[in-house]
């Protein structure tokens, strides 16, 4: 790596003037304050000012930027919007960060082809809103949707309340264009059907900026549902919601979504944006997409599921408002939990859709245990569970004890078979927790393949695959920056 | 019993391993006395790839047969790399659910499915198996035993590295076993078999059902000769050159939904001549639909189209038509890929293959499947990989140092 020179400028002057040669004035941030803008993404306690900051703007520059990096064995972090919830884009120290916002133009509108081709700072809903006047979207939605990017979605392969019946960012790329760490431009699969050979794109989606830096993406598009219907059943308990979901997928329904937010969760949402949702233990959320006779059909079959569980309530969305308003309460779960709690720490963990009533056992066994309040709020038909574990960071220790209550969580996950994360990704934050998942074989073989993209380690060093920590850094939830202790600074 | 040739090489030893770890050591000592591996599951597309120059072991997967788990509540399940397609959807079927993956090989095994991708019609709605598979166990050419993915539909943890592994055909590492996401069977199925007279008609009847909002589980083109199947005497199908063109829409969904579909598509489609086929005569059509390209002889060569280019594919079938009597074009038209079957001597074989192949414009992904030997040695059945192929090739050499797996057939 490149000797520090002097203390703000550790890439030294010469790197720096080469890369100011490649994007100009404009695409360079050194000025230490607007350094801060990049010190973290969307987990917002891990936190590392980085030396520099370049925002190519295009293609040929972020080229250029990435062989000079090679040529000083600089390593690199790229950056869509920031809005990662596993610190994929936390800057690495000694390391340079390549901000992608500028590359935000949409290149190509195919509708004949239901192909839509744009540049990686281009946002998800953008998508969306270039071909929804045809009548077609872009099937993934991240509750981020407004603000990620979708250079972001391909890296972390996310997913969204609709992944359950559309599956994955990984489903609806079907080309991207690419950097390699050497600076070489890669085509990989194309806008056309069955490129031959090993699936270089579906292992380069979800790889977490950890394999080449994404230029170019092209997606696929849908046609809007001629149909969609929207329930709400409020429970007693979360066990006869899960009921009513079991017997769903039994049915032989595949629904849009299956969301269940639980009685802490609903009295956050209520407080906050008012969704006015029926007094319930557990409210069951169930959206069915498709042509008119299909819909009609099943969804009569789940409301008739829904009461048989015992739902003490079925309210069905009666027109767009109402399907709206269900939205709004289950989408705005995370953001109202300020309501109910000082600070939160939102964990992402996966089990067997039918481990769901054991593990949450657990979790409400561990909440008794530990004195921290768990909300809980999931993607149930797909056994995603996103607990909210709450706490007040003023009370000494128990910030910590948040860490330790999200990292006894996943633990559970792990015990029931299922998953580290499901969709917010690996990052900086859980990387020591992939030994509990894999095996050290598992992980070379990952790390194998890394080096057949990257020899030199440069694309994201020190995300998804577990290092040992840097002095003094804790996994866990957010700690103040010292800034903003004093006042300082504040956070957006 | 020896082990059958590939294209006329005769494999020296046939291995057989009855568990996974046997198979990582047969890996291992092949590695490190440099003997090249084919795997092989039920053998059927063992021909896909280009002429080795040697064998020196074939890999069987034929007794690493189990279905290991159905989790039916949680609509997953795992099965051993040779277990076979139909046996799997049988086992499954109990619970209403399956795996929606066709081959046109009864034999077809989960790990040749995988390590080929290969799909059928039903690839429009369900995908092709890479999107399907949620987890993979692999023996390395170091004798390592790893898995990745999991058991469950929603997982970003680590790469994906069974994705990776879909479509090296047994280049890179031996498939294990497998887990996969699952389908509950529909409640209902019946196919609009449409037919048409021109090919602008054709053109238009797709054009108007990509901005409807029908969604049916296939749509699928057929260009060629006269159907020998279930509904050959009806005189409106099938017999008959006049209406050389058929597009097939399979819907899925409730009774009362499919019939409507039905309609509809009818409606939009405008064909010139349409059946409608349900229960045994439907599954009878799509198992002849399915396996016609591969039960006639002939090269069959697979490539793709952008959707919206189907007009310049029926171009060139029809031009083809004029000069050789057997041809046929099976796709699928909603995605745009198919594969053309060619009963001609091998110098018209060749030239179809590089008629394809300059048609860079329209046609893409030209990878022949089945051709004369004569033809396979002339050029290359892949195609070129573009700037891809450097990349692949780089992760053949850190997965498969020695390079013993599928050696010199590819893709890598």
């Amino acid at each position: 790596m490149n000797t520090t020179t002097r203390g703000a400028d550790p890439l030294g002057s010469a790197f720096i003037a080469e890369l100011r040669r490649i994007v100009g004035d404009t695409g360079m941030v050194t000025e230490p304050l607007e350094l801060l803008t990049y010190e973290c993404d969307g987990l917002p306690h891990l936190r590392h000012t980085p030396p520099a900051v370049v925002l190519p703007s295009s293609a040929e520059q972020v080229q250029a930027v990435v062989r000079l990096c090679h040529r000083h064995d600089v390593p690199f972090v790229a950056r869509g919007h920031g809005s990662g919830l596993s610190g994929g884009a936390l800057p690495i120290p000694g390391g340079l960060l390549i901000g992608l916002a500028r590359l935000n133009r949409v290149l190509d509108v195919d509708i004949p082809n239901r192909r839509v081709t744009v540049e990686p700072g281009v946002t998800n809903l953008e998508i969306t809103r270039q071909v929804a006047p045809h009548g077609f979207y872009y099937a993934p939605d991240p509750s981020s949707q407004q603000v990620c990017s979708i250079g972001g979605n391909v890296a972390e392969n996310s997913g969204g309340a609709h992944c359950l019946k559309y599956g994955f960012t990984v489903h609806h790329v079907l080309a991207v264009e690419a950097v390699l760490s050497n600076g070489d431009l890669v085509h990989l699969d194309s806008a056309i059907a069955d490129a031959p050979g090993p699936d270089l794109l579906g292992v380069l989606i979800g790889s977490e900026g950890t394999l080449a830096i994404v230029t170019k993406v092209t997606v696929k598009i849908l046609r809007r549902p001629e149909a969609v219907q929207t329930l709400l059943a409020a429970y007693d308990s979360i066990s006869a919601a899960g009921t009513a979901v079991s017997e769903i997928i039994a049915a032989g329904i595949i629904p849009a979504a299956v969301e269940i937010m639980d009685g802490v969760s609903l009295i956050a949402v209520e407080a906050a944006v008012h969704p006015n949702f029926p007094p319930a233990e557990a409210i069951l959320i169930v959206e069915l997409d498709g042509p008119v006779a299909e819909v009609y059909e099943q969804f009569a079959q789940v409301e008739a599921i829904c009461h048989r569980a015992g739902a003490t309530v079925v309210e069905v969305a009666r027109d767009e408002a109402q399907r709206a308003r269900i939205w709004k309460g289950r989408k705005g779960a995370f953001a109202s939990m300020g309501r109910v709690t000082p600070n939160y720490y939102v964990q992402d963990g996966v089990v067997p859709r039918t481990k769901l009533p054991e593990v949450l056992d657990r979790i409400r066994q561990l909440e008794a245990r530990c004195g921290l309040r768990i909300g809980n709020v999931f993607h149930a038909g797909d056994g995603n569970l996103h607990p909210l574990i709450c706490y007040d960071e003023r009370i000494p220790g128990q910030s910590d004890l948040a860490a330790k209550v999200g990292a006894e969580i996943l633990e559970y996950c792990i015990d029931a078979g299922g998953s580290l994360t499901g969709e917010h990704g690996i990052g900086a934050d859980k990387a020591d927790y992939m030994p509990k998942m894999f095996s050290d074989d598992d992980l070379d073989v990952m790390l194998t393949v890394r080096r057949a993209f990257d020899p030199k380690g440069l694309c994201n060093p020190g995300k998804v695959f577990p290092t040992p920590r840097l002095c003094g850094e804790v996994p866990g939830p957010y700690h103040a920056h010292p800034l903003e202790k004093a006042g300082l600074a504040e956070r957006f | 019993m020896g082990p059958a040739d590939v294209d006329g090489v005769t494999p020296r030893e046939l291995v057989e391993p009855a568990s996974a770890e046997e198979v990582a050591a047969v890996l291992a000592s092949a590695s490190r006395e440099r003997r090249s591996v084919v795997m092989r599951g039920g053998g059927t597309k063992l021909g896909w790839g280009r002429k080795p120059s040697a064998i020196d072991v074939i890999l069987s997967t034929r007794r690493l047969n189990e279905v290991v788990a159905h989790e039916h509540a949680d609509l997953t399940a795992t099965m051993q790399a040779g277990a076979r397609l139909d046996e799997v959807n049988r086992v499954l079927a109990r619970h209403g659910q399956w795996l929606p993956i066709e081959s046109a090989f009864d034999e077809a095994t989960i790990g040749g499915v995988v390590a080929t991708n290969d799909s059928g019609p039903l690839r429009h709605r369900y995908g092709t198996p890479r999107d399907l598979l949620i987890g993979i166990r692999l023996a390395l050419t170091d004798g390592r035993l790893i898995k990745a993915g999991g058991n469950v539909v929603k997982n970003v943890a680590g790469y994906d590295v069974g994705r990776l592994i879909s479509g090296s055909h047994g280049s890179l590492a031996a498939i294990v076993s497998a887990t996969f996401k699952l389908s509950p069977l529909p409640a209902a199925s019946e196919t609009l078999v449409a037919t048409f007279a021109r090919a602008d008609a054709v053109v238009a009847a797709l054009s108007n059902f990509a901005s409807s909002q029908l969604e049916p589980a296939a749509v699928e083109l057929r260009v060629g000769p006269a159907v020998a199947g279930p509904y050959d005497s009806r005189a409106h199908v099938g017999a008959g050159c006049s209406r050389p063109y058929r597009l097939l829409l399979k819907f899925e969904s409730t009774p009362a939904a499919v019939d409507t579909y039905i309609d509809r598509a009818r409606a939009l489609l405008k064909p010139d001549g349409s059946d409608v086929v349900s229960s045994q005569s439907e599954l009878d059509l799509w198992r002849e639909h399915i396996q016609a390209p591969w039960r006639s002889p002939g090269m069959v060569v697979r490539f793709a189209w952008l959707p919206a280019s189907i007009g310049a594919v029926l171009a060139f079938v029809d031009e083809l038509r004029n000069t050789v009597s057997d041809v046929e074009l099976i796709g699928r038209a909603a995605l745009g890929s198919g594969v053309l079957r060619v009963d001609a001597d091998a110098r018209v074989q060749r030239s179809v293959i590089e008629g394809l192949r300059s048609r860079s414009d329209a046609f893409h992904h030209v990878v022949v499947l089945r051709a004369d030997a004569a033809v396979k040695e002339q050029l290359d059945v892949w195609g070129p990989l573009g700037d891809a192929g450097a990349l692949g090739a780089s992760v053949k050499r850190a997965l498969d140092p020695k390079g013993i797996l599928n050696a010199g057939r590819g893709p890598v």
